[in-house]
């Protein structure tokens, strides 16, 4: 599934390269690079015109916002701001396009406890329509859901030593059951009582190796107990300080997956089983192509004796880790004393393990690689509402009837064929309001019908993505063209992530090969101290020979603030008898280095 | 294995009282011992289950119902305990059970409109406060996060133990003109309440899942509409899909939701120990917290400020419990077909000479059940006995079981036990390349499950019927409550007497404990429960109705001259009174 055949010998180069305009050149290939796009779909053309928002960390406010069309003082996301307004251009200001999508769909608000996040009804039923097929997926390789605690005793945590370690700053710890005012303080001041300390600290799940394991201890006793195979749906905190929407929060939302095995075979084969059920969920169900491999040992999961990753490419170039799948080897068998008793010899021996997750990021990858300067694009296979009808209502009263009977009967013929559909019959929006808010809100196909169309016996079809019309008639087989329409729908978006993750991604022989390529990009992050600043120039996948060595990842890493997203799985023989584009030495390894999320 | 107790090879011929342990003499069986069992057969009363392996229950629910409730929700797999107390492990025996709860509920609330979203496991301290009589409801014992790794958090945050201080302030956000109403939103969630209360697996516990509706009407009338909506899909849950019978009506001022208009209530009965249980709770809000979250809209005419009116309504993991309990026998689990993991287990009677016929004939039909959607199991671990899989899968309260030995395949048939009669017959099996006698073959199985679930459901509601007793004075209603019954009264329906009732209850069950003791035999005083005696609820008339006690019209207004059976004023209303969970 990778592509990383000739054609990426022929992506143009220079176009990143030739530019005279310095730092901006990188920008300014995007540009036309969405120029090109829109210009070929028929679209609007980009208002370059607009300036750039002053930059600021997203900040997420209890208050409610002040911010206004216009007046962009701050990044934020808020449900009263862009709902009307336009969008920040993607070219402009990509971390704020983000933003505003989200605020436009009404996919999320922000909360008042800080770094969370509120999943509006539209975001959440895009994540019920991935979780309800992946769930399905995930039952097929036999795993049974189950249900762990949300509390975690602080000492389950420390029993495996990396994973302590890895998890152990960033866990809410739960200390008192009751508050009490403060002797002698303000009035209404309270703190925690004293009396009411628990006597272990308790830990808020940031994921549940630790208890997952303290229980197959005693579930497991016998090679016939094995394999056990269980996954949860839950929520799971990670105290982070710099949080964005579904890609990074407080909270959120997961699936968990943990089995353990006879053998250390059976556990790495279902490690990338897994990864291969993500691998084909994101490509199948949420036309997003991405690239699958191993992750380095500085990148691994805490506890992990292997991390197998699944990176998406965002539309600024930047990496999302997607999804990851671990082969744990022995080590929570051991930290948790979980043996079983061999089927031949009898002895007792440690079990195998793997776990495996994904999150409401991939609401975030599915925002960030499909839409567009008009707001949200779903793939039809997730979109809450799949086609949108729109009467188009004359004065006259007979004909308005007839107008909505029209609809209400394509709606029902829509619903008998298994399509998800909306007739938006509200009378105090006009036609182009409707098109306007459909549109942020990423419904796939709109249906406009007005008396004229049902005169001739037709309807206009609206596309999303290219924003092309076409009258269909409505002939007997109508609904199966829409049905057709769909499909392509879904495989069009899959082709042009394929097409951009092709185009993006370089390979690259030599160190000053890659700081030339991203030699702009590098400049302006030294002169900029925001660090979204940077998001806003496209960066790419890179792929090299290395030579696998910690030191020399972290110095590039400081360098050019790219990381190691994996080791791809295709491909790794292009390494031999090659040498490291960093040290010159014998390459072990391709590598594929991006900025990532 | 025990010779004499593994009699039976082909499964035709039990009879009531013969031992059902049966069993072959294969290598395996022999290797590991299954276990000891003698047990009398349906249709008698129930003989003491002995069983001398660790996977049995050995007490009687009838004798020790908290330990044998005990036993039950962790011997059948549905319950793991944790180092936490009062957290529990949700096995996939009982997690399957509460997906099917949730994807009826869940369906049938879209069906209303009602949007589901997903909001913060966090509320701040301060908004926790918001609202005081809220919030002196759940006493503040929630869980209190004041550290992130080991730093102090410069304010401490708390674990949601409901989330209305959470969901209310974004809609007031949301919710600006009246073409935002209705809004209805629904979460499936954790929540967690720092309970001192002795925990009981499902139905007390400090996490939970559930899930909480919350919506907002411009029309006082249609939120009052959708609160018995809501209802009614809570009824259905039990009855329909749980097979408990339940009761609706509404909640006395000292039950109801704090913060709330009313409440409205489906209460569950466990004859087993006389304790009724909160089934789930529908809530009016009014405007209450419309007016402290400062929720408003512009009305449609006048253009003016107006707060809507707000519901919220919950049901949680305690569903499962409540089956649990109610449903329940000495052998273990009993499920109802509409919510049990497996419906149907297919266990092969295997001897060495005729083996491959069995399993094929046992795979044949579980296809052909499959085919049917039904959720059935073809048992072929060869390393246990039929006999300890009948056990298993009886204590795991698999609904259905299908034998087929040597002999069934030769003569065509099977046996097909009901684990809630315990039952078994002979059945003919389909011939596997004729389509229409399979299909009448799984449409025979699918009857066969229907009249389980209707069984189940019946015989609940006879036992739950006969614990229920008319009252209208102290005397009898003490006797009723002793005797671990629910009471229905006459009531006045004032806060001040409900509270007497609780006290004088408490006084009484001791003074009656005391007299057992120095009158009767000391050890029978552990069978009074002393709990406080509260409201369950004030019935509707409806369901007053459909209990057959009275006329509705009757119920519902108690003639003036019925006096409260406690205080003796003048009777408002009739309620209904027990111990509960």
């Amino acid at each position: 599934m990778l592509r990383f055949g000739l054609r990426m010998e022929q992506v143009e180069r220079g176009a990143f390269i030739s530019s005279s305009m310095g730092g901006s050149c990188l920008r300014r290939h995007w540009c036309e690079h969405l120029v090109k796009s829109e210009r070929l779909n028929g679209g609007r053309r980009l208002g370059f015109v607009r300036s750039c928002r002053p930059l600021a960390s997203w900040k997420l406010s209890a208050s409610p916002t002040s911010n206004r069309r216009g007046v962009h003082a701050t990044r934020r996301l808020s449900s009263d701001s862009n709902e009307s307004g336009a969008l920040t251009p993607r070219a402009v200001n990509y971390a704020q396009w983000y933003l505003d999508v989200i605020a436009a769909a009404q996919l999320a608000d922000t909360s008042p406890v800080k770094g969370t996040l509120v999943i509006r009804p539209l975001g959440w039923a895009i994540w019920e329509s991935m979780r309800d097929e992946l769930d399905r997926r995930i039952r097929r390789t036999g795993a049974q859901n189950v249900s762990f605690p949300l509390l975690i005793p602080q000492s389950f945590l420390s029993r495996e030593a990396e994973h302590v370690q890895g998890f152990a700053k960033e866990c809410a710890v739960v200390t008192h059951h009751r508050l009490r005012a403060v002797p002698d303080g303000a009035p209404g001041a309270l703190e925690p009582d004293p009396s009411a300390r628990l006597e272990e600290p308790l830990v808020v799940r940031p994921t549940s190796e630790t208890i997952v394991w303290h229980m197959f201890g005693k579930w497991i006793q016998s090679y016939r107990d094995l394999p056990l195979m269980v996954n949860q749906w839950c929520n799971v905190v990670r105290w982070e300080l710099r949080t964005r929407p579904f890609l990074r929060t407080l909270e959120f939302y997961w699936q968990e997956g943990h089995t353990a095995h006879a053998t250390a075979a059976e556990a790495n084969a279902k490690a990338r089983e897994m990864l291969e059920v993500y691998r084909s969920f994101l490509a199948e169900w949420l036309a997003i192509p991405a690239i699958i491999g191993t992750k380095t040992a500085s990148e691994r999961f805490a506890g992990a004796e292997e991390t197998f990753t699944i990176e998406a490419m965002m539309q600024n170039g930047w990496a999302l880790q997607s999804g990851t799948s671990h082969f744990l080897g022995q080590n929570f068998a051991r930290a948790f004393g979980v043996d079983y008793q061999g089927a031949e010899s009898g002895a007792r021996e440690l079990v195998w393990a793997t776990s495996w997750g994904v999150s409401t990021r991939l609401i975030g990858a599915l925002i960030m690689i499909h839409s567009d300067d008009n707001g949200l694009v779903l793939p039809p296979s997730v979109a809450p509402i799949q086609v949108v009808i729109v009467p188009i209502l004359p004065k006259d009263p007979t004909e308005k009837a007839e107008v909505l009977q029209r609809c209400q009967q394509m709606q029902e013929g829509l619903e008998r064929a298994g399509v998800r559909v909306h007739n938006d019959r509200r009378e105090n929006l006009r036609p182009g309001a409707k098109y306007f808010e459909w549109e942020r809100r990423g419904v796939p196909l709109r249906i406009e019908v007005g008396i004229r169309d049902l005169q001739n016996q037709a309807m206009v079809l609206v596309n999303r993505r290219t924003r092309s019309k076409e009258s269909l008639p409505l002939a007997s087989n109508w609904t199966e063209s829409i049905i057709a329409r769909l499909e392509e729908f879904q495989a069009g978006l899959l082709r042009a992530a394929e097409a951009f993750l092709q185009q993006h991604t370089h390979r690259v022989n030599t160190y000053d090969e890659l700081k030339s390529l991203i030699g702009a990009n590098l400049h302006a992050a030294a002169t900029e101290q925001d660090s979204s600043a940077d998001e806003q120039r496209v960066a790419g996948f890179y792929l090299a020979p290395w030579h696998d060595n910690a030191e020399n990842e972290a110095f590039i890493k400081q360098d050019c603030k790219m990381t190691i997203r994996c080791y791809p799985l295709d491909g790794q023989e292009e390494a031999q008898g090659k040498k490291c584009f960093y040290s010159g030495l014998p390459a072990t390894h391709m590598a594929l280095f991006a900025r990532s999320y | 294995m025990d010779a004499a107790v593994s009699t039976e090879l082909d499964g035709l011929s039990l009879g009531a009282n013969a031992t059902r342990e049966r069993g072959g003499q294969t290598a395996e069986q022999t290797e590991t011992q299954g276990q000891v069992v003698k047990r009398a057969s349906s249709g008698e009363s129930k003989k003491r289950v002995e069983r001398e392996t660790k996977e049995g229950i050995d007490c009687r629910k009838l004798e020790n119902f908290s330990s044998w409730y005990q036993q039950v929700v962790i011997k059948a797999d549905l319950i793991e305990l944790y180092d936490i107390s009062g957290c529990y492990i949700f096995r996939p025996w009982s997690f399957a059970i509460w997906e099917k709860i949730v994807e009826f509920f869940d369906a049938e609330i879209k069906k209303l409109g009602v949007q589901n979203a997903y909001f913060p496991l966090f509320v701040s301290e301060r908004r926790l406060r918001t609202e005081q009589e809220h919030l002196e409801g759940f006493a503040a014992e929630v869980a209190w996060v004041t550290k992130s790794g080991s730093s102090e958090l410069d304010e401490p945050i708390a674990i949601r133990p409901t989330s209305e201080t959470i969901i209310y302030p974004a809609m007031s956000k949301w919710i600006r003109s009246h073409r935002d109403l209705p809004l209805k939103l629904n979460q499936w969630s954790n929540v967690v309440r720092w309970e001192f209360k002795h925990p009981t697996p499902f139905i007390r516990s400090r996490e939970f899942l559930w899930q909480e509706g919350h919506t907002a009407y411009a029309d006082r009338s249609e939120a009052d509409h959708e609160v018995l909506q809501i209802l009614e899909l809570y009824r259905r849950v039990y009855e329909e899909l749980l097979a408990v019978p339940v009761i609706k009506g509404t909640k006395s001022d000292r039950e109801r939701f704090a913060g709330g208009l009313y409440t409205t209530t489906v209460e569950a009965f466990v004859p087993a120990n006389g304790r009724a249980v909160q089934g789930a709770t529908s809530h009016s809000l009014g405007q209450n917290f419309a007016r402290m979250f400062g929720i408003y809209y512009e009305g449609k005419d006048s253009g003016e400020k107006l707060m809507p009116w707000q519901n919220s309504w919950g049901c949680t993991t305690r569903t499962i419990g409540v089956a649990v309990m109610v449903h329940g026998d000495d052998r273990g689990l009993v499920l109802p077909p509409r919510v049990a993991p497996l419906q149907v287990v297919i266990i092969p009677i295997i001897t060495k000479s005729a083996s491959a016929d069995v399993i094929s004939a046992c795979e044949a039909i579980c296809s052909c059940l499959q085919r049917a959607n039904l959720r059935v199991k073809f048992d072929d671990r060869s390393e246990k006995t039929p006999g300890w899989k009948f056990n298993e899968w009886e204590l795991r309260g698999v609904p259905l079981r299908i034998e087929v030995g040597p002999r069934d395949v030769q003569a065509g048939t099977a046996t097909i036990a009901r684990r809630d009669t315990m039952e078994k017959w002979s059945i003919r099996v389909p011939n596997h390349s004729i389509s229409e006698e399979e299909d009448a073959f799984a449409q025979e199985i699918h009857q066969t499950l229907v009249r389980i679930q209707t069984n189940l459901f019946e015989r609940a509601s006879a036992e739950r019927n006969a614990r229920i007793r008319c009252v209208s004075d102290w005397g009898t209603f003490m006797q009723a409550i002793v005797q671990r019954c629910m009471a229905l009264t006459p009531w006045c329906n004032l806060n001040e007497c409900e509270e007497r009732v609780r006290q004088q209850s408490v006084q009484d069950s001791l003074a009656y404990r005391e007299r057992l003791a120095t009158e009767t035999d000391p050890s029978a005083t552990d069978a009074v429960l002393s709990g406080a005696v509260k409201t369950l609820c004030m019935p509707f008339a409806s369901e007053l109705e459909r209990l057959g006690l009275t006329n509705a019209a009757e119920w519902e207004a108690p003639a003036p001259e019925k006096q409260c059976f406690a205080c003796n004023g003048p009777a408002r209303r009739w309620a209904l009174w027990g111990r509960s969970y």
